[in-house]
């Protein structure tokens, strides 16, 4: 029956029961397989593009020995894609029925037999050792220059297979150790270093940037940290045009520098007098300019606000020309207009007068021995503490004693203090530190993790951190595991600040916000799209997904929310009046189309080429990001969309890929994504409303995969989230990967399908699915393999 | 994925080392190089030195053809190497006769003997630099296969700099695939970060040395201990853990025992010069010292960026670059023209002096290399698609002090294919706009 609603997954809160249903059960979903499966899954079945698994052989009362096969049935029959639409298709109450069995089935042979998942021994990756850092020593660090890159699987950066060791990230880990305990507590020998800060070239610096200070334009702020009290030298660039002239010396512009809120500096740049020079000598006056915005000044160590802008001017004085974009960089030949900051250099220390008072050293040195004596005393004390922190679990003797002997080392040849620095450098290098230990006393048997395991899986997944005392104290007296405990620690620790590291990470891969940075539309054919946009776009998806955690919503809000997050770049792109300022605040959506995720700049841009949109990657990322669906890679040897022609009339885009939907080999995955993505064309790539593509107006009609007609994005939202279920579930799957660091298989899908069953009795509040996972066995328990060999990599030669 | 022993390359160990250390390491270095340059041996070292905005060819172009010419005014300072060098004219870059674009595709087709796409927006296309080609061939097993270096800072440019042509055609010469560019590093510090991993004197990191010794031993005791209790699989990943460990400490060993005290590597620089005399020497200084720790074998240098408006007071030449260069047959200019170029020229041959100090082998660096001083526009006052200044120096140009003649407007691509092929390359038949290969060069 064609048009009938998407089979509904089962309602799912059926408890599991605890009778396969007897013989006439069986062969009703039998007779349900023989009529609408095996015709197409059938052994020796003609390949259509992709060769049908074959349902034939299955023994139906042993669902259990073909869970993985089973598990891909049910996904395809809830999501809707099986049987496809131009096959017989059974009614939903039918396909509820096979499908609550099916489940029932599933989650009984689970719970029978529990397979918690084989991990892997997990190290740090580059984002959770900055963390770690910043929580165990109240330091920032500079992650990016000190740690490679990880390598991702799943779509994410902490899966323990992913995550390798290899003697360069070795190497790299003792290096960072070096520096950060010589920052830490504040090392004198350490020789002067300059950090370069860019501004991309396309931030337009004509207006106010949010976080810098009120009154100023342009410019850029960073988090500096400085190791020692000196000074140090702050210098700016302008930018130059194409050739070599600096931009904005038509009227006068004062520049300041301040740190932490205080003006350290002021210069003025540009007027009349330094124009006529730049048109006389202009290499030189550049120069000139540039040394104005120098400026060497003492600073207290720690990290500070630097920041380095223009200040604003009345907009009668100011230059006030017409700009034709909204980009203020369009034209790298024009010299007129407003001057742009590029770099900001940071060099030091010079002149060295102490450690200074950081809050890394208040945090390391906790006492201060009084006399020589007391020096191992103390320090015990501090490296106790300090190695409870960053090895998660209790020292033991033998830790303390490695330790101990570089502090004593340290100690010889420089004092408490150097020796203190050395053996916080031990701790920092060690295993136990860049990796997470879980301990298996005996393979092949599922059992639960410790109270101590469980604090670090809690941190890492909720913190991308170390747990704090607090968590580490009650792993010790063994009460985390409480029921009524761990819900507590779960809730605080979404309430905590430091669980913005889930929109940064979670959001910020499952919803492809990193990719943003990469996203560069044609500047020819998007001129006005400048880093203000992208930076935007970014900032709006975090604030939603952030306002859903922190507010515990319905995590469908995701999907249908009547409200966004905006400042005044991205109103105007969207065309919503009345916002100004670079601030983000939260505004309702009136307009029905951009109402949640699919009207957002961020996936519409990231899913968009540089010249035109692509259908394929919308579509692709709505089946995998919504649906929960794997989209096969195309095959080899697709030839690009042919260009067009001179003289041509212009296609749309549904014409440029009629290919797609001609050729079966292509028309299998093509037709369910394409028609996603084409529901979407109004949104042009940078996720502007567009109504002609192509001088046709835009057809966004569309048939999905179960036979649902939409047209457009707000019919494609609505059968999007007709089963919240479905979204729920993806949105889980996510989740988990992401909270243990592996891979979700069949073996979890129980699991999965327990905590959206239990998620939808709370309408779906984020903090009911992260419970959820947190109390879920696959995060609770572990089992490792008998066999080194089980379907792993021999890592033995 | 999951690195095991097996999987780990060549590169990923010597990674390590190049990170730490700058000291070579291989485990031979006296490969069967040959007695004397001039016998047909495979040079293992290749760089491309690129200056902007034209030459006045009639004083750079020598007057004979064939052995023995006499060095002109702005070829001058490379005389002293004269046995290990040979000039080559006559060649053209894509397009010839054409100025459009001209100082983009000067930079942009050099190293790649294409006409770039003409396009002021993000889809730019050019070829597979001959740098990357030669690369792939020799650069395999240091850690950074190749070096791209420059002076001047344009990066990011979103749009044209060039009427027609994107701002990325000028800010590199170094092409990895036909659509990507290779960006090129203008901070000293950060070329020096990344070919030496650590900042600070070369006392301070010969320290670091020794306690990172004292460090790997207790870290591997203290993994060891941790197996216990531990699954299977997270046993053999501490095992390959500590096979890392092991594996820098056999690098360390190596390399004390060889005694690497020899390389001249210099204290990190803090910034970017405020002169450009400091900033060129300096980064000619670090690709000499990333060649002697055999960190990398291949790099590129463009000195300054095409459309350089740099002035030069230190030589008198208070006028901007691309200013002077545009002559207009004008004697005064012209002089003043032939004077940066020369001035430019004398970087070379103080870096070249270096190389050949550096024991290398049984000979010098520069015994066993070939490099490239060149550029991608000829007469500079109208932007001349060809001749082309071109000088090729180094052991590997075979016998030494030739002019050579190629027929007039041959593609520049013919030289590289015949360069990529001296360096053992696959023979590649057409490069860039070019065909076959030019017979006796080498």
């Amino acid at each position: 029956m064609r048009g009938v609603a998407l089979a509904a997954l089962v309602l799912g809160w059926l408890t599991v029961s605890t009778s396969s249903g007897g013989p006439q059960a069986i062969s009703s979903q039998q007779a349900f397989l023989n009529r609408y499966c095996i015709s197409c899954h059938t052994e020796g079945s003609k390949p259509r593009g992709v060769v049908p698994i074959s349902l034939e052989k299955l023994d139906l009362t042993r669902v259990s020995q073909n869970a993985g096969l089973w598990e891909k049935v049910a996904r395809n029959v809830s999501a809707g894609v099986m049987p496809p639409a131009n096959a017989p298709r059974p009614d939903a109450q039918a396909s509820r029925v096979f499908q609550d069995w099916l489940t029932t089935e599933l989650d009984r042979a689970s719970q029978a037999n529990p397979k918690p998942g084989r991990p892997m021994l997990h190290r740090l990756n580059r984002a959770e050792y900055a963390n770690a850092i910043r929580d165990l020593l109240d330091l920032q660090i500079d992650a990016a220059g000190l740690l490679p890159p990880d390598d991702s699987a799943y779509g994410f950066d902490n899966v323990a297979d992913a995550l390798g060791i290899s003697p360069a990230l070795q190497e790299r880990y003792i290096a960072a150790a070096m520096k950060i305990a010589a920052v830490a507590v504040g090392d004198s020998r350490v020789s002067p270093d300059g950090v370069v800060y860019r501004i991309r070239q396309d931030v337009s610096q004509d207006r106010h940037i949010d976080g810098l200070p009120l009154g100023t334009i342009g410019g850029t702020q960073v988090r500096h940290t400085f190791p020692l009290d000196g000074e140090y030298v702050l210098q700016a660039k302008l930018y130059r045009t194409n050739l070599n002239i600096v931009r904005g010396l038509e009227s006068a512009h004062t520049v300041e520098f301040s740190v932490d809120g205080y003006s350290v500096h002021t210069a003025t740049v540009g007027g009349v007098e330094d124009l006529e020079s730049l048109f006389q000598k202009p290499t030189d006056t550049g120069d000139a300019v540039d040394q104005r915005l120098r400026v060497r000044i003492p600073v207290k160590a720690g990290a500070r606000n630097v920041a380095v802008a223009f200040l604003q001017e009345s907009q009668v004085a100011g230059a006030g020309r017409l700009q034709n974009y909204q980009r203020s960089t369009v034209d790298n030949f024009d010299w007129s207009g407003q001057p742009h900051i590029q770099t900001l250099t940071i060099t030091g220390p010079f002149g060295i007068t102490g450690p200074g008072d950081t809050p890394s050293r208040r945090r390391v040195f906790t006492c201060r021995p009084t006399s020589t004596s007391a020096e191992v005393q103390c320090a015990r004390q501090i490296v106790s503490a300090l190695a409870r922190r960053a090895y998660r679990q209790p020292v033991t003797a033998a830790d303390m004693q490695r330790i101990m002997s570089f502090f004593e080392t340290g100690r010889r040849s420089g004092g408490f203090e150097a020796g203190i620095q050395a053996a916080l450098q031990r701790i920092l290098s060690s295993p136990q530190f860049v990796f997470r230990i879980e301990r298996d006393p005996v393979p092949g048997v599922a059992h639960r993790i410790t109270d101590v395991e469980l604090a670090s899986r809690l941190s890492f997944f909720l913190w991308s951190s170390i747990p704090d005392d607090r968590l580490l104290q009650l792993a010790a007296n063994g009460s985390l595991q409480r029921p009524a405990v761990l819900e507590a620690e779960v809730r605080r620790m979404l309430a905590d600040e430091r669980s913005s590291a889930l929109v940064e990470n979670f959001a910020g891969q499952w919803l492809r916000l990193r990719n943003l940075r990469n996203f560069s539309p044609n500047s020819d054919l998007y001129p006005d799209f400048d880093d203000n946009l992208r930076q935007a776009f970014r900032r709006e998806t975090e604030l939603l997904f952030d306002s859903v955690m922190r507010e515990d919503r319905n995590i469908l809000d995701l999907m249908t929310a009547d409200y966004t997050f905006v400042n005044e770049r991205l109103a105007r792109h969207y065309g919503i009046s009345g916002i100004y300022g670079s601030q983000f605040r939260r505004v309702p959506v009136t307009e029905q189309a951009r109402k949640g995720l699919l009207g957002q700049g961020s996936f519409l841009a990231v899913t968009s080429h540089a010249e035109r949109t692509s259908p394929v990657l919308r579509g692709k990322w709505v089946l995998e990001n919504i649906l929960g669906l794997s989209v096969p890679p195309p095959p080899a040897a697709v030839p690009p969309l042919k260009e067009r022609v001179a003289g041509e009339k212009p296609r749309t885009m549904r014409e440029q890929m009629a290919e797609h939907r001609i050729n079966p080999v292509c028309a299998n995955c093509h037709k369910v994504m394409d028609a996603i993505g084409f529901s979407l064309e109004n949104f042009d790539p940078v996720g502007a409303w567009r109504d002609k593509d192509a001088d046709a107006m835009i057809d966004a009609s569309g048939e999905l995969a179960d036979g649902t007609r939409v047209n457009g994005v707000v019919e494609l939202r609505q059968a999007l989230t007709k089963h919240p279920e479905l979204f729920a579930t993806t949105m889980t799957e996510k989740l988990l990967t992401y909270g243990l660091g592996r891979g979700v298989d069949y073996n979890d899908m129980p699991a999965v399908r327990g905590i959206v069953r239990d998620a939808a009795k709370d309408g779906y509040r984020f903090s009911r699915i992260v419970m959820g996972i947190v109390r879920s066995t696959p995060f609770q328990m572990r089992m490792a393999p008998e066999k080194e060999s089980e379907g792993i990599d021999d890592v033995r030669h | 994925m999951f690195v095991t022993r097996k999987s780990l390359s060549r590169r990923t160990v010597l990674k390590a080392m190049g990170g730490v250390i700058g000291l070579p390491f291989l485990e031979s270095m006296v490969p069967a190089f040959g007695t004397r340059v001039g016998a047909a041996t495979t040079p293992r070292r290749f760089g491309v030195v690129y200056f902007p905005n034209g030459a006045i060819m009639q004083q750079f172009t020598p007057a004979t053809v064939g052995s023995g010419f006499a060095f002109t005014p702005i070829l001058k300072p490379l005389e002293p190497f004269k046995d290990s060098l040979v000039v080559v004219t006559n060649l053209t870059r894509s397009h010839p006769g054409s100025q459009v674009g001209d100082h983009a595709v000067s930079a942009a087709g050099f190293l790649t003997g294409v006409w770039p796409k003409r396009t002021e927006a993000e889809d730019v296309l050019a070829n597979t630099s001959i740098d990357q080609i030669v690369a792939k061939q020799v650069g395999q097993e240091t850690p950074l296969p190749s070096l791209e270096l420059a002076t001047e800072d344009f990066t990011g440019y979103v749009g044209g700099c060039s009427p027609g042509f994107s701002c990325v055609y000028m800010n590199t010469i170094s092409w990895r695939t036909p659509t990507t560019p290779l960006p090129m590093e203008t901070n000293p510090r950060a070329a020096f970060e990344r070919i030496f991993g650590e900042a600070g004197t070369a006392q301070e990191r010969s320290e670091r040395i020794q306690g990172q010794r004292s460090i790997l031993d207790s870290i591997s005791e203290e993994a060891v201990s941790l197996q216990k209790g531990l699954g299977v699989r997270d046993r053999a990943r501490l095992n390959d853990y500590l096979d890392n460990i092991r594996e820098i400490e056999r690098r360390i060993q190596q390399v004390e025992r060889r005694n690497g005290s020899q390389v001249r590597t210099p204290d990190a620089p803090l910034g970017v010069p405020d002169s450009f005399d400091e900033h060129v020497n300096l980064m000619f200084d670090l690709t000499a010292a990333a060649w002697q720790a055999d960190v990398t074998r291949v790099f590129t240098f463009m000195m300054s960026r095409e459309l350089s408006q740099r002035t030069y007071p230190q030589i008198g030449v208070t006028e901007q670059h691309h200013t002077v260069s545009h002559h207009q047959n004008n004697a005064a200019k012209i002089a003043t023209m032939v004077n940066v170029n020369t001035y430019y020229i004398r970087f070379f041959a103080r870096f070249l002096d270096n190389l050949r100090s550096i024991p290398d082998g049984d000979g010098s660096l520069l015994d066993h290399s070939m490099l490239v001083y060149g550029a991608g526009m000829g007469d500079s006052n109208s932007h001349a698609s060809d001749p082309l200044p071109m000088v090729l120096v180094g052991g590997g140009v075979g016998t030494g002090h030739r002019h050579i003649k190629v027929a007039t407007q041959t593609p520049v691509g013919v030289l590289w294919s015949t360069v990529a092929d001296r360096f053992g390359a696959p023979r590649i038949e057409k490069y860039g706009d070019g065909e076959g290969m030019i017979d006796g060069l080498f």
